[in-house]
């Protein structure tokens, strides 16, 4: 898959988890990529991601949540 | 017409354009034709400590068909005596008396030799002085130049003697020869001065000859590093004068040098926040002429924008100079080209297949070679409109990102607040 087509997979699950009512709770940052943990109740996820562009996608999401 | 008049630290002169302290101005014949050829201002060659000099002395680096891309010396500060060049600087001053003439000057860091010389030079009328701490071969091997320019204490040091007894305003030259060029400029600054100028040449050695095995340039076969200048340092030296005009602890005029060639060069350093520009390479390849073209260019420039006084220029871009971590990581252009003025010569597409994204495509469009950006992976890293041979083929298109702007500064003290 393409750096493009794989980023947009990201984004898509990342607006996937925020649209069935997750909220960003954690991100790590390591060599391997972002790791994101997504929570609603007690419900717990957690999203690899790789690309460059959802993880600048990611950081947008995060700021709309903490406004 | 627009006022090309500047004032550097109060050293006044007619335009901002000065030849450095080098050959040019080796003597009052050439500081005369200079200033009857239209230069404003003078930085004397540097008057010291007795030297000698070797032949040869210098060597050009040429680069596709340009003569002097960058040049090499391994010349010294001036050969000839004190008492000769301060009677050719009052002749000189007593004919151009509305032209700039700056005593460079280079001793060995001692209080009382600083002392003697600012006296001596100062009283045949110079404008002012500017201390030479850049000189990096020859004179570094005594304590001086740029082996005094390295260490900002002695920077700061020496620059208080002078300030101890100068009348007139004190320039200190900087080294490039150095990591961080604001430290030593805030010595200068600490120690009193009134300017900085920078930049003096790069540590360099211009080749070897494939031939004979000898060093480029070598003095009957044996070598020593050279100082590097010229166009191909504008990059370095624009840098240098950026980082001081930014930095709130060095507050005083810059002068610009390194590479400068034309007005547009002279425009760029001020901009950057030189006050005015120095130059060596340019007028020691062309000759004093070339400040013709570069009064007339600058004048135009200055019209055409509706500047009244070239004084206003100065400084105008250092607030859009700043740190890649107050960059905007969600500001996008992508590539786009001009199938109808392309030559299909293909570099772009090389050069993106093999060393960029691998993001423009080729195909034929009724039997015709054509080109197209995939805009979805392009990141906009400009290297295909670098190669392009052809003006306009390929243009930066900005892309109006779907996120709002964020810094990685911005982003990583959100992030950090999620890190638990
Ligand atoms: C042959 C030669 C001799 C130089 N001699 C001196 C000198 O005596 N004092 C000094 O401060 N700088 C000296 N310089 C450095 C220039 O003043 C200037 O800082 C440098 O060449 C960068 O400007 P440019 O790129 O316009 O040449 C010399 C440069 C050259 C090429
Ligand atoms: S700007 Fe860079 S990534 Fe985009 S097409 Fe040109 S070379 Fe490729
Ligand atoms: S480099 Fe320029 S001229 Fe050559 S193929 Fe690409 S767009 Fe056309």
């Amino acid at each position: 898959m393409s750096d493009h087509l794989l980023s947009l997979d990201e984004m898509k699950q990342v607006d996937g988890y925020l649209a069935s009512g997750f909220k960003i709770h954690s991100v790590h940052e390591n060599l391997s990529g972002m790791f994101v943990e997504f929570k609603r109740q007690e419900e717990d996820v957690c999203l690899q991601i790789l690309t460059a562009e959802a993880r600048k996608y990611l950081a947008a999401k995060l700021l709309e949540q903490t406004q | 017409m627009a006022d090309l008049r500047i004032d550097l630290a109060g050293i006044k002169s007619p335009n901002p354009f000065w030849l450095a302290s080098a050959p040019p101005t080796n003597s009052g014949y050439q500081v005369q034709r200079a200033f009857e050829a239209g230069w404003g201002g003078a930085v004397w060659k540097t008057l010291g400590e007795p030297i000698l000099n070797v032949s040869s002395r210098f060597a050009a680096v040429s680069f596709n068909g340009q003569r002097v891309a960058g040049f090499n010396n391994i010349e010294l500060i001036t050969d000839r005596p004190l008492e000769i060049n301060l009677n050719e600087i009052l002749e000189t001053k007593k004919r151009f008396p509305n032209h700039a003439i700056i005593a460079s000057l280079m001793v060995e860091p001692q209080q009382e030799k600083w002392h003697e010389i600012v006296k001596k030079v100062e009283a045949v009328g110079v404008d002012g002085l500017e201390l030479n701490f850049g000189c990096p071969h020859g004179m570094a091997e005594r304590g001086m130049g740029s082996a005094s320019g390295q260490v900002p204490e002695l920077v700061e040091k020496q620059t208080y003697w002078v300030k101890e007894v100068a009348r007139t305003p004190v320039i200190v030259k900087l080294t490039p020869n150095i990591t961080d060029i604001t430290m030593t400029a805030e010595a200068a600054v600490r120690g009193g001065a009134d300017a900085v100028s920078m930049i003096n040449t790069i540590n360099s050695l211009a080749g070897v000859d494939l031939d004979t095995w000898n060093t480029v340039p070598h003095v009957g076969g044996k070598g020593a590093h050279g100082g590097y200048c010229g166009p191909a340092v504008k990059p370095i030296a624009l840098n240098m004068v950026a980082e001081c005009a930014r930095n709130p602890l060095v507050n005083v005029p810059i002068s610009g040098i390194g590479g400068i060639s034309n007005w547009q060069d002279a425009a760029e350093f001020m901009l950057m926040g030189a006050t005015g520009v120095q130059v060596c390479t340019a007028a020691m390849h062309h000759g004093f002429s070339i400040v013709e073209d570069m009064i007339d260019g600058l004048n135009n420039y200055l019209d055409d924008k509706g500047i009244a006084s070239v004084m206003d220029l100065v400084g105008q871009s250092v607030q859009r100079y700043s740190n890649w971590g107050d960059l905007d990581l969600n500001y996008n252009i992508v590539a786009q080209i001009n199938n109808d003025v392309c030559i299909n010569c293909n570099k772009c597409h090389i050069a993106c297949e093999d060393t960029s994204h691998q993001c423009i495509d080729l195909y034929t469009e009724s039997g015709r070679p054509m080109l197209k950006v995939r805009e979805q992976d392009c990141v906009g890293c400009n290297l295909c409109a670098i190669v392009c041979p052809v003006d306009g083929a390929i243009s930066m298109i900005e892309k109006k990102s779907t996120i709002p702007p964020m810094t990685w500064n911005e982003r990583q003290s959100l992030i950090s607040n999620f890190t638990r």
